[in-house]
């Protein structure tokens, strides 16, 4: 990428929004391409090639923020944005009484680069269109498999950010995805399996991560997982101990850790929408959040986080920082000005969706870093309980502690033994609660970064790009079986 | 942009006669919206975009290809690629045939130029009404007020030339008391109808009427839903009327159209030009969208197709294309039938329940037998006596949307409510059995 593309440009808005007595200014341009091609029972349905281009613009002025973005690269174009963001932020200092800014932050120079073994753009359409064919063909093991698809996204965002504390960073991130999913029908009901995990595999990186997903490899057993399903046995209902896939976990520490963990939600700034949270910053380092066997980061330099970058979209650099250790919650996902209002500096959490959005803070890479256990140890250690994969369902409640779950495939554990399979498994708890029963999670070989393409959040919704790194988990005494027992 | 533009930028990225058939869907979305918390603006926004997306057909198939660009460079890039995608893509089983020349039935006074040029210091005003009334109360409020204008235009190779334009105000609020919230929210085509005073005042009272918070037992309860909570609920039954859906067996109405799934009393019906809508009169592909029964008097009566669909399963168009068309078609406009008594009345006539003011993270449980799950927020109280006895802590349920409906009473006034991926026409509804599976701690 040309690394200063929209310097000129950059220049223009700065001055324009110091002329305006605007305190502080940033603008970020975005170049995205985004291609997607979708399998469904032998047909193509789906072969999009999709570009934006343009830009955003913050402003602060008298302790309230404006945001402008227009897709007009002209100098007037520019002009008009900034004009815009700054007449917003004037009209939003004019009421209310609390006044906004910044913790402070560094000016940064550079450029990032997502490392990439092999460059997608070197996959022509016809390898990528034959791989999607193939594996959703393979997922026809069974008439009863009533519909078949595969897919597959791939994304490259080049990103420019210029601020009026002088920083200056060029990015260009590579996001990659892809899935075999089966719904196969019968008997009166409908059972959907995935592979990978319930989303797929979505990481930075290139081609190397759609081989990594095994996705001609894997769809026999799911087609065939769907449509055993079918007759399997309802999963039981009543207090159980429970061992979850890594892909579900991945899952329960977004809902259940990270999005409590967001700070604007903790501070108010969600309550309308996204909702509160039951982490609350006086709670640092006392409150007991799980067992001590769970610490759970945030790294946004992990390689293939779907996260990963140099530096977040208001400029600060990625880093890693403690949301749980050992069980006790240390710390929050920040931006520079919701920082600022708990006497701490930023770590980085801050995205949007594209240059049209308002950058917010954003669950990036947070992961739950393994254990010691096999899968067979945690399983060997259960006299009663069940082994549920690939998320089916998801629900909690505005302050992220009541939740119920559901899993698109269980097996009984009877005796340290893996049985029969259960279709339709769910579990429910209260968060603090649930970890605290976590007595063991997996090795570091089971551990995989889980990305979720599609997280939501704030007004107009952002869909946010995010990877909860997990490994299988034990949990004691979970309550499961909630919406087939009645209640 | 006006129409007359957005019309001469889709015949521009249709002009090349490489492929055998080519549409173009410009659309102009230009949203502005206010966030505020604890009586103050945090987030305030102003968005413009225009985008072109481009569907080449060559040999009856297809490719997709979208740009924001406006030069006649990256208009012949985006075609050329969307033309490379379909020379590629295998040939489908139905082939791909873009719909001809149609007329469209325009709904009323879909747009309102005041609203579309509304300032940002009238809608930051606008919030500082809340505010006042919420400070009133002694609470604080959290919510949005926001304008939003869409334009498209479909223009296609087969003679297509369809355009519309429509503006929506909107504003929700979240009041916040020491011990309870309350919600509220109101929809209107014209920013100059939106009564924020109004709205901040029933969050508020809400907020403030709950009293000390008491816990509801687990098990089946009576409980009545407001609009919002309501429509919520219903948005998960609409993917069920997607002729894809249907056809893939996922739909409760797999079982067949015809047959008895809701009360009586119970009508959704599919229509655009409902005054609290007055939405597009046309799809993504511009076929002409119809007013379609869902169900009526609880059977099932139809449900929604698209160019594609309609040749697959051997029906009429319904005209519910939705671009890029790996989902299917869907439903937009979906209307639930009022019914005869008031809100109040319902209220009033239940001796033992729930009140619900808002759901929230509703998630499908099982999706063939409409089994959901959720959580209530920002104003849940207990009725005795036909009357409002306080608060109650927040609840969970697990319920099956068919059972609820076939046993359940509607009130007479219907509003526009939403969230953030659909919108909804309906009333407050009373079901006889609720189930209530847990209770949070607030």
């Amino acid at each position: 990428m040309t690394p200063v593309q929209f310097e000129e440009l950059a220049g223009r808005a700065l001055e324009t929004a110091a002329v305006r007595h605007a305190d502080y200014a940033d603008i970020r341009f975005e170049d995205a391409r985004s291609e997607r091609i979708e399998v469904r029972n032998g047909e193509v349905i789906a072969l999009r090639d999709d570009v934006s281009r343009g830009y955003g613009v913050r402003a602060l002025c008298d302790g309230s923020w404006g945001f402008a973005s227009s897709d007009d690269l002209s100098g007037p174009g520019i002009d008009a944005a900034v004009a815009r963001a700054v007449d917003i932020a004037r009209a939003s200092a004019a009421v209310g009484t609390t006044r906004f800014g910044m913790a402070p932050g560094d000016a940064h120079v550079g450029t990032y680069v997502t490392e990439v073994e092999i460059d997608p753009d070197r996959v022509s359409l016809e390898q990528r269109v034959d791989l999607l064919i193939a594996a959703e063909y393979a997922l026809h093991v069974n008439p009863a498999v009533r519909t078949g698809r595969a897919h597959l996204d791939v994304w490259r965002t080049k990103k420019e950010f210029f601020s009026s504390i002088g920083s200056q960073i060029a990015q260009d991130i590579r996001q990659i995805g892809s899935s075999v999913h089966a719904l196969a029908v019968g008997n009166g009901d409908a059972q959907d399996r995935g592979w990978p995990g319930d989303r797929g595999l979505y990481m930075t990186g290139g081609w190397e991560v759609v081989a990594r997903a095994g996705l001609i490899e894997n769809a026999p057993r799911i087609g065939e997982e769907a449509v055993a399903l079918l007759s399997a046995a309802q999963s039981p209902s009543g207090s159980l101990d429970i061992v979850l896939g890594g892909s579900q976990v991945s899952l329960q520490i977004h809902e259940s850790c990270g999005h409590p963990a967001e700070l604007d939600r903790s501070l108010g700034w969600e309550a309308n929408f996204s909702g509160t949270s039951f982490l609350e910053p006086q709670l640092r380092g006392a409150l007991r959040y799980g067992s001590p066997l769970v610490t759970i980061l945030i790294d946004n330099t992990l390689p293939g986080g779907l996260a990963t970058c140099g530096w977040d979209d208001e400029g600060s650099p990625s880093g890693t920082s403690d949301i749980v250790r050992e069980g006790v919650f240390e710390g929050f996902e920040m931006s520079r000005d919701t920082a600022r209002l708990i006497d701490c500096t930023t770590n980085a959490c801050v995205r949007a969706q594209s240059w049209q959005h308002v950058p917010m803070i954003r669950m990036c890479n947070l992961n739950l870093l393994p254990g010691t256990h096999t899968l067979d140890q945690m399983i060997d250690e259960i006299d009663d309980g069940i082994y549920m994969e690939s998320n089916r369902s998801w629900s909690i409640d505005d302050r992220r502690l009541n939740f119920q779950f559901g899993c698109q495939i269980g097996w009984e554990i009877k005796r340290g033994k893996l049985g029969r399979m259960l279709k339709n498994p769910t579990y429910a708890g209260v968060t603090p609660e649930f970890w605290g029963s976590c007595d063991a999670i997996g090795e570091p070989s089971t551990w995989v970064p889980w990305g979720t393409p599609n997280c939501g959040k704030g007004e107009p919704m952002q869909v946010g790009r995010t990877t909860q790194a997990a490994a299988p988990a034990r949990f004691r005494n979970v309550r499961v079986g909630v919406g087939y027992d009645g209640r | 942009m006006d129409d007359r533009e957005r019309l001469a930028l889709a015949e521009r990225a249709i002009s090349d006669g490489a492929a055998d058939s080519i549409e173009a869907l410009v659309s102009d979305q230009h949203d502005s919206l206010t966030r505020f918390t604890h009586n103050s603006i945090h987030q305030n926004l102003d968005s413009l975009q225009t985008l072109v997306q481009i569907r080449a057909v060559v040999d009856g198939r297809a490719g997709w290809a979208s740009t924001n660009g406006r030069d006649d460079g990256d208009l012949a890039l985006a075609r050329n690629r969307a033309i490379a995608q379909a020379r590629f893509a295998p040939k489908p089983i139905v082939p791909v045939r873009l719909p001809g020349k149609a007329t469209y039935a325009m709904p009323q006074l879909p747009y309102d130029a005041a609203t579309a040029d509304t300032p940002p210091s009238a809608r930051a005003e606008a919030a500082r009404k809340i505010f006042a009334v919420a400070e009133q109360a002694g609470a604080w409020a959290a919510g949005y007020v926001a304008t939003a204008t869409s334009s498209v235009v479909v223009a296609n190779s087969n003679g297509i030339r369809a355009a519309f334009s429509g503006t929506i105000a909107a504003t929700n609020t979240k009041c916040v008391a020491p011990i309870a919230s309350g919600y509220a929210e109101a929809y209107s085509r014209r920013f100059a109808d939106l009564d924020t005073t109004a709205v901040g005042a029933r969050a508020a009272a809400k907020a403030t009427d709950a009293g000390e918070l008491g816990t509801p037992d687990i098990g089946d309860w009576t409980v009545i839903v407001e609009p919002p909570a309501l429509g919520e609920l219903v948005a998960f039954l609409v993917p069920h009327f997607s002729a894809q859906r249907i056809f893939e067996g996922a739909s409760f109405l797999a079982d067949g159209l015809g047959r008895q799934y809701m009360g009586e009393n119970v009508t959704l019906i599919d229509d655009y030009a409902h005054p609290l809508f007055a939405t597009c009169p046309f799809d993504g592909e511009g076929s002409p969208t119809e007013r379609v029964t869902l169900i009526e008097n609880g059977i099932a009566k139809d449900f929604v197709t698209d160019m594609e669909w309609a040749e697959r399963l051997e029906r009429r168009n319904t005209g519910h294309y939705v671009p890029g068309g790996a989902e299917g078609p869907y439903p937009r406009a979906v209307v639930v039938q009022p019914g005869q008594r008031s809100r109040e009345d319902l209220i009033a006539s239940t001796k033992r329940g729930i009140l619900v003011s808002r759901f929230w993270y509703i998630r499908v449980v099982d999706q063939r037998k409409a089994i959901v799950t959720g959580m209530t927020r920002d104003g849940t109280f207990l009725i005795e006596d036909g009357k409002l006895k306080g608060g109650l802590k927040n609840l969970r349920f697990n319920v099956r949307i068919l059972d609820l409906l076939s046993s359940c009473e509607l009130s007479d006034e219907t509003v526009r409510t939403g969230g953030y991926s659909y919108g909804m026409v309906c009333p407050a509804a009373r079901f006889d059995r609720f189930s209530v599976s847990s209770v949070t701690s607030y």
